[in-house]
């Protein structure tokens, strides 16, 4: 698989793209590779992290090749889309941080154009992520909790049993119980 | 055992399984998590590891360890180099005993960094073997025979990733085995004195021991002949992996040469590939440095950057390099079908984190130069984002300290202007003192205003002198900033909390005034190293957006024309509080100490 996990620096996509790597592994995948965006993109820059789990030279995703996007960040999610292959789905916060340039009124932030941007071109869910994610750590783990949700619908490649054995290895023991809990209400957030 | 390391990582752990027993490094984008990663592991007692206070200390440092024979290695950005680079010229010419390899980390783009400066260029100017990874696989590989060669030739050889291999991932495997020795201890010897004998006849020997290598054939460059084509692609690092993926996605073959070991350039490799191949592409980031070697020693004209069919700079992405390689084999470039961008997006750049402290500390600077001639000398690290709307508080920034100096020149050139330089804590120590002596030798009459926030931030939070701790956590000296300018005869020297937004101001004021070198050091923590106090909330807001145009803090947005604080990422720093003149804003939960 292919997967995209974008957002804001400072959101904690990199423990996201770990666990996707380290997880394909224990589940029998030979190689899983990222590729991550650190450095000065961190201060609330945009940050991509690419995920790949199957046999490649390159950590990096092609145009047009993800599988998956998991945006934690709904004008990140938009920027991201042309990475996604036509037949491919997106799990998506509908959190709004909005640039500072906005703020200021340099630029513009047309969220409902974003948002039927993202409908129009994939197989998209919407997640109210600032509600959702509140009760763990004051939103801390949106990360985990998108994860639960993208496994959830169906989207990941993966065993649930090899997700949580990574959050084990990847996650500090006293912040393990309650990412395991938002992982949880991340797929209870998309089931039924 | 099977592990997902980083490329840095990789490197940390081909370090340990050679025996590495001395470590040292100064923090810079990419190259950071290689200290970090030895020091986080099960074996990082055995070996002395340090963040030192630059990256010149780092070399010479690690010179007298690998001179006792010890393993050592040395770690550094890029630009890292540049400072360094007086002792390891040198090292050059003297040798060690203990393998040494310096990694460097090149960041083609460039993407976090001031140039896009190539190491492969530095290695072949100081006569230094380089090798140059294409994945962490292979950086794991690389490093532990970099040490095996450095000590077989009794030279440092560098090892030179770049950022898509230093922050890429991949699982590898991982040896338990353990290079085991005992360093032998340092033996006095006249051949440890570098004297202009002694270098000219090293100049020689290195000279000719390198071209022997040369045509020495490596295990890391790699020709690969496809009889039915006189078509060639020679890459290396990581542009040599992509384009793997992409002749596979097109399903063609051509002659390949990888270069592994870029000095010095493999003849032996290039001969064989050179017989096949006649119509040459030569694919690489930052300098054409493969390909002025290879045209050297091969008369067919290259195709490459000199021709354009390569972009001089920049990083080369795989969209870049499929449509290169069609072009190169009259091959349509495929249409991948993928969503077309039609909504206009707000670019996200990097900024202040809300609640820095920078912010408080340029807005203070601001404040009190208002409507009076001033020019802003920044530096390196992550108050060089005060350069953006709507602080505008950094109009230069040159490199590693030199904030400091370049104000020295701008103030005699323009005597009737108020000249303020900013320098962190870590940028201080590393390069910023050798610049307050110049100034107060020589009679700039500036103001240096040090951004002490306990940390090298824009790394990721390393510590360093000032801290009182070291990178594996043990206690030391913290040294005092203060002490230090007054000691170096700064003739006005105060320290303030730059929340202390009128003191602050008052404090600025007076330093400007001062006939002389004057310093502040603004003295608040990092968030990242710092406890979240409270946070803060409008209500009734007046919609006067000054909050938003005095301070540009990412926590604060407009909704329906009001401010909005994000409740998560306000950090309590309560700069805005002060900054709001009808009083809106307030504190909800904590206290901000």
């Amino acid at each position: 698989m292919n997967i995209l996990i974008c957002g804001v620096g400072g959101q904690g996509t990199i423990l996201a793209s770990k666990i996707l790597a380290e997880s394909a592994v224990i589940d029998g995948s030979d190689v899983a590779r990222t590729g991550e965006t650190i450095g000065m993109s961190q201060r609330g820059g945009s940050v991509v992290s690419h995920v790949r789990t199957e046999k490649t030279s390159s950590p990096y995703i092609p145009k047009g090749q993800a599988d998956l996007i998991i945006a934690f960040e709904k004008c990140e999610a938009a920027r991201c889309l042309p990475f996604l292959k036509p037949s491919g789905k997106a799990v998506v916060s509908m959190s709004e941080i909005k640039p500072v340039a906005v703020s200021l009124g340099v630029m513009a932030y047309d969220s409902k154009a974003m948002e039927d941007y993202i409908k129009s071109a994939a197989e998209s869910i919407f997640l109210d992520t600032d509600t959702l994610a509140a009760p763990f750590m004051d939103g801390k783990c949106t990360n985990t909790l998108l994860l639960g949700a993208a496994f959830g619908m169906g989207f990941i490649n993966i065993s649930e049993n090899a997700i949580k054995k990574a959050m084990e290895k990847l996650i500090k023991p006293r912040f393990l119980d309650v990412n395991i809990k938002a992982f949880e209400a991340g797929i209870k957030a998309v089931s039924g | 055992m099977k592990m997902n390391l980083l490329g840095n990582g990789a490197i940390a752990m081909g370090a340990i399984a050679a025996g590495v027993k001395f470590a040292a490094g100064y923090p810079g984008t990419p190259s950071t998590e290689i200290l970090e990663t030895l020091k986080s592991s099960e074996y990082s007692k055995n070996i002395h590891i340090e963040w030192s206070a630059n990256e010149k200390a780092a070399v010479e440092a690690g010179a007298g360890a690998a001179y006792s024979g010890m393993r050592t290695l040395v770690t550094m950005k890029q630009v890292g180099l540049n400072v360094a680079s007086d002792p390891v010229m040198c090292l050059a010419y003297i040798g060690i005993k203990g393998g040494m390899v310096i990694a460097v980390a090149d960041d083609p783009g460039p993407i976090s960094s001031q140039t896009e400066q190539d190491t492969r260029s530095f290695g072949a100017y100081a006569h230094l073997t380089v090798l140059d990874p294409s994945s962490p696989e292979e950086a794991y590989k690389m490093t532990k025979y970099a040490f095996e060669l450095s000590e077989k030739i009794g030279r440092p050889v560098i090892l030179r990733p770049t950022t898509k291999v230093c922050h890429a991932s991949a699982t590898v495997d991982v040896s338990d085995e353990i290079h085991d020795y005992t360093p032998e201890g340092f033996v006095k010897d006249p051949k440890w004195v570098i004297f202009p004998p002694l270098s000219y006849k090293r100049h020689i020997e290195n000279f000719k021991m390198y071209n022997s290598i040369a045509s020495e054939k490596c295990k890391y460059n790699n020709v690969e002949t496809v009889p039915d084509t006189d078509k060639g692609i020679v890459t290396g690092g990581v542009t040599t992996a992509i384009v793997t993926d992409v002749l596979e996605s097109l399903g063609v073959k051509v002659n390949r040469l990888t270069i592994g070991r870029p000095y010095p350039f493999p003849v032996s490799e290039t001969e064989i590939f050179a017989e096949t191949a006649k119509d040459i592409l030569v694919l690489e980031e930052l300098e054409p440095f493969i390909e002025e070697n290879l045209q050297r020693l091969i008369k067919t004209p290259l195709k490459g950057k000199y021709s354009e069919h390569v972009p001089a700079a920049g990083e080369l992405k795989y969209e870049n390099i499929e449509s290169i390689i069609c072009g190169f084999l009259g091959l349509q470039t495929p249409e991948t079908p993928s969503a077309k961008l039609n909504v206009t997006l707000p670019t996200r750049a990097p900024v202040l984190c809300a609640g820095c402290p920078h912010r408080a500390s340029f807005y203070a600077v601001k404040l009190a130069s208002k409507g009076k001639k001033a020019v802003y000398c920044g530096d390196i690290g992550c108050y060089t984002l005060g350069n953006a709307k709507p602080l505008e508080t950094t109009d230069t920034c040159l490199c590693m300290g030199g904030g400091i100096t370049v104000a020295q020149g701008i103030k005699t050139s323009n005597p009737d202007t108020d000249v303020f330089a900013f320098t962190g804590d870590s940028t201080f120590f590393a390069s910023g003192m050798t610049g307050v002596a110049n100034a107060v030798y020589n009679k700039h009459n500036i103001t240096i205003c040090i951004l002490d926030n306990r940390t090298t931030a824009m790394t990721g939070g390393q510590p360093h002198p000032g801290t009182g701790v070291t990178i594996t956590g043990e206690e030391t000296v913290h040294i005092d900033i203060a002490k230090v300018l007054t000691a170096l005869d700064v003739g006005f020297v105060k320290e303030c909390n730059p929340f202390d937004l009128e003191n602050a101001v008052k404090t600025v004021t007076e330093a400007a005034l001062y006939n002389g070198v004057s310093a502040i050091v603004f003295k608040a923590p990092c968030i990242a190293v710092s406890k979240k106090p409270c946070t803060y909330e409008v209500s009734d807001c007046i919609g006067c957006k000054r909050c938003i145009n005095e301070l540009g803090c990412p926590a604060i947005s407009l909704s329906s024309g009001k401010a909005v604080i994000d409740p998560v990422m306000c950090y309590g720093c309560g700069i805005c509080e002060t900054v709001c003149k009808p009083g809106k804003i307030h504190k909800i939960g904590g206290v901000r100490s």
